[in-house]
């Protein structure tokens, strides 16, 4: 019996994906025993909801990642789509179905730009991004001097709050992009690639991948994914806040590391971002629920990267010995 | 002669698995002990207990140095002790100079404070013994590979070891780079110091050393001295068979020129303004297998990764079957039915963090899917095939690529080019690094290409591979071709005066 239990901890340990959901059980019944709210109706649909507006950036981050780059320009994408579609609505009375596409497009716009600045310019993706993120955020303030853009259409507005059978929208949404990319990633000769050039990309290019391509993509496909996340949070709020997505990206990485995604490219899966994702949300709901301040907030996420990146290190020293 | 190490019945497991077993070994001072071996015979094994990696107690058994029994916790204590090892893979900081190369862990100061001078001074003395003409100030960057090999034994000689191990020294040189290390390090032994070799190279070892050792899975088969040696005995006993012919040539019926290559100039991929290749033209034939020899530096890989589209090209003509076709890229090339070993395992022929399957089947990526979406079925079969027809040792398709051998590795990268329709298939050093057994078992599989038809060309600087594989050799010499030699008339003496630039032959 001892025996078994223990081989059951063992192989529990050796599937990532597991060792997560082992912790986020773990952590749901802890706050559950201290503060009942947290398994109620209401809470789990938030925890949910936010988790989704994270967890559409986490998806294409998850591909960026794997395949050996970074974004760090995503939150100040979320704030820029975000407005762009408010101000179009606002400014311009641009039917809603335009100004998400536009919107969106935006988003994709500094995808490409990133994209070119890794490719072409050949600068590394952390500077680089790190240089959309400043000039994203710049165009938002320039955009807005500083304040929000409401009324937005109720059509708009009322997507942000409805339900479908008792789910929020949002929730639904981030789930079938969740499954979407998971067939993209395991499925389609598109996610062997981005594994191939995340992996090796000398490798993949002399097995005639076409890596630049495959780049332009994954950055194209993270900064769109953020756009959208955007304006779902724009519609949420019913206005364009010029200072939403601040330190999102610190988030979104967080979440997709403790999710498994290396960061030297060439692992990681979508259900380890989602578990990823949200352990992340369960930790900062259940921290609120039990009464953890805002300041120690802080220090637990801090905490818990360097754990789970520690224990992933770990397990691999272990394997390796095997 | 004194007995400087002596090794007591070593024995090494990992957990139940014993890769070392009952080891014993004398040596001598100022001789050479050469070790040979396939991979995993334990070769490596040894150099880790001797050199302090495994720590005492990880190991049974005992060695002495000069009489005095070692227990060694860290590759520190080794050091102490005389001796270093100079590892296979050369670990070099590029971005520091030779100086600061050579003299890192043991930096001369006062106080907190490097003495710079004394160490450029000092750095030029071993840059001499070694016979090493660089600058001290040099970014090791700038160095050629048998440069940063050298550098490597003078840094070890920087500790003034009484022992030195040396890892397959000259596993990436090219023979005459490898000549001229081999005829330092007899110059070290013939100023007293000893040196246990590990080499695939047997041509060499009969060459260097005074004894020869023969490991087999663990144990020590045969240690006689060079005199008592020959090349069929060795051979013999790292198989554990008799072995006639190594290369055991298998000719194809030749049939048309089918890939030609005219005018090809090739930029230096690090000096401005230079060619690395200049008008370089050749061609090959349905089932040929061409040699491409030469000295490092002379452009074969750089002639092939241009062709290939790897590389930039100047200029230059590439047709294939009587076309002239474009390529801009790899993918260019692969779409014609041109593919490309090359000669980097680690770094452009494996997909570390990838499954056997996965590495197998990255370039026919369309074979296996529909619509963009994969058809793991067929994947599966089509890399269970190539991994059955191969004999790929490892734990299944399945299992990820870092957990094999070299020559296993070797395999699966051949298999991805195996199981495309290829018309010209280019390898480039295909056996570096690869042990014997898994080096004959490469070049039955390069003959059954050939005899189905794919043109070969076939870099190596291992001339006696060259000369054994080949029906017909390309000598380069800095950067032009010096040689064109049909099978008939190869001779090791042909080769090399071609190689360089002495005489040209068969032009």
């Amino acid at each position: 019996m001892e025996r078994k239990k223990k081989n059951f901890f063992k192989s529990m340990l050796k599937t990532k994906e597991l060792g997560i959901l082992f912790i986020l059980i773990l952590l749901s019944v802890l706050v559950e025993i201290v503060n009942p709210i947290f398994l109620t109706y209401s809470n789990i649909m938030d925890v949910l909801r936010n988790t989704s507006y994270t967890l559409i950036i986490a998806l294409g981050m998850t591909f960026v990642l794997i395949a050996r780059g970074l974004d760090l320009s995503v939150g100040s994408i979320l704030a820029l789509s975000g407005l762009v579609s408010a101000a179009a609505m606002f400014y311009f009375h641009l039917p809603i179905f335009v100004a998400v596409l536009l919107g969106l497009l935006c988003g994709a716009l500094f995808g490409f730009l990133n994209a070119l600045f890794v490719v072409k310019l050949k600068i590394p993706p952390m500077i680089a991004t790190l240089g959309s993120l400043y000039m994203a955020r710049g165009l938002v303030l320039v955009l807005t001097k500083g304040s929000p853009i409401y009324p937005l259409p109720d059509a708009f507005s009322q997507f942000g709050k409805s339900y479908v059978a008792g789910i929020p929208y949002i929730v639904l949404v981030a789930a079938v992009l969740a499954l979407a990319g998971h067939i993209t990633l395991k499925h389609t000769t598109f996610g062997r690639k981005v594994y191939a050039i995340g992996g090796n990309p000398e490798t993949a290019k002399f097995a005639g991948i076409d890596v630049n391509r495959v780049t332009f993509s994954v950055y194209l496909l993270c900064s769109t994914l953020a756009a959208l996340s955007g304006i779902l949070t724009a519609a949420r709020m019913g206005s364009g806040q010029p200072s939403v997505g601040d330190g999102t990206e610190m988030t979104v990485i967080t979440a997709v590391i403790i999710g498994g995604v290396s960061l030297n490219g060439g692992a990681g899966t979508i259900l380890g971002t989602v578990l990823g994702t949200l352990l992340m949300s369960v930790l900062s709901s259940g921290m609120n629920l039990v009464g953890v301040s805002a300041y120690w907030q802080k220090f637990v996420m801090g905490l818990i990267i360097i754990v789970a990146v520690g224990f992933d290190q770990y397990q691999r020293s272990q394997r390796k010995a095997a | 002669m004194e007995k400087i190490l002596e090794v007591k019945q070593v024995s090494k497991r990992f957990g139940k698995v014993t890769v070392f077993h009952q080891v014993s070994l004398d040596l001598y001072q100022g001789e050479i002990l050469a070790i040979v071996g396939e991979n995993g015979a334990g070769k490596s094994t040894m150099m880790n207990i001797l050199s302090g990696v495994y720590a005492a107690g990880e190991y049974e058994g005992e060695f002495y140095v000069r009489g005095k029994k070692c227990e060694f916790r860290s590759e520190h204590d080794a050091k102490e002790h005389g001796i270093e090892m100079v590892h296979q893979e050369i670990s070099l900081h590029r971005d520091l100079s030779v100086a600061e190369n050579l003299f890192l862990g043991v930096l001369p100061h006062q106080g907190p404070f490097i003495r710079w001078k004394e160490i450029y001074r000092e750095a030029q003395k071993y840059l001499n013994m070694v016979n090493l003409d660089v600058d001290p100030y040099e970014d090791v960057r700038n160095l050629s590979n048998s440069q940063q090999q050298l550098l490597s034994i003078a840094k070890a000689l920087v500790c003034k070891p009484e022992i030195i191990l040396l890892d397959e020294p000259t596993s990436a040189l090219t023979e005459s780079d490898a000549r001229n290390l081999n005829q330092i390090i007899k110059k070290l032994v013939s100023q007293g110091i000893s040196c246990i070799y590990i080499s695939h190279r047997l041509d060499e070892v009969l060459e260097i050393a005074d004894r020869i050792a023969v490991l087999r899975d663990g144990e020590m088969i045969s240690i006689r001295s060079r005199a008592e040696s020959t090349v069929d005995q060795i051979i013999g006993d790292m198989i554990g068979r008799p072995l006639y012919e190594m290369y055991n040539k298998q000719s194809a019926k030749l049939g048309e020129v089918v890939f030609e290559v005219e005018g090809l100039t090739v930029p230096h991929p690090y000096i401005l303004d230079k060619n690395i290749v200049e008008n370089v033209g050749f061609n090959v034939r349905r089932g040929e297998i061409l040699g491409l020899s030469g000295l490092v530096g002379a452009g074969r890989s750089e002639s092939m990764c241009a062709v290939y589209g790897y590389m930039k090209k100047t200029s230059g003509k590439v047709k294939l079957e009587g076309q002239e076709i474009r390529i801009q890229k790899p993918r260019d090339a692969i779409s014609q039915g041109i593919g490309m070993v090359s000669e980097d395992r680690k770094g452009s022929g494996i997909i570390a963090p990838m499954t056997l399957r996965e590495n197998m089947t990255i370039a026919s990526l369309k074979d296996i899917s529909k619509a963009g979406f994969l058809q793991k079925k067929r994947e599966v079969n089509l890399a269970q095939t190539f991994y059955d027809m191969l004999h790929v040792r490892a734990g299944g398709i399945e299992d990820y690529i870092l957990n094999l051998s070299g020559g296993n590795q070797q395999k699966v990268v051949l298999s991805k080019w195996m199981m495309k329709d290829l018309k010209v298939l280019i390898l480039d050093e295909p056996t570096r690094g690869v042990d014997v057994g898994a080096k004959i078992e490469i070049y039955n599989i390069v003959y059954r290409l050939a005899q189905k038809g794919v043109a070969i060309i076939f870099i190596s600087s291992e001339l006696n591979e060259l000369l054994g594989v080949c029906d017909r050799m390309i000598v380069f010499g800095h950067g032009q071709i010096w040689g064109n030699i049909e099978r008939d008339s190869f001779s090791q003496e042909t080769v090399m005066k071609a190689a360089t630039c002495v005489e040209k032959y068969g032009i």
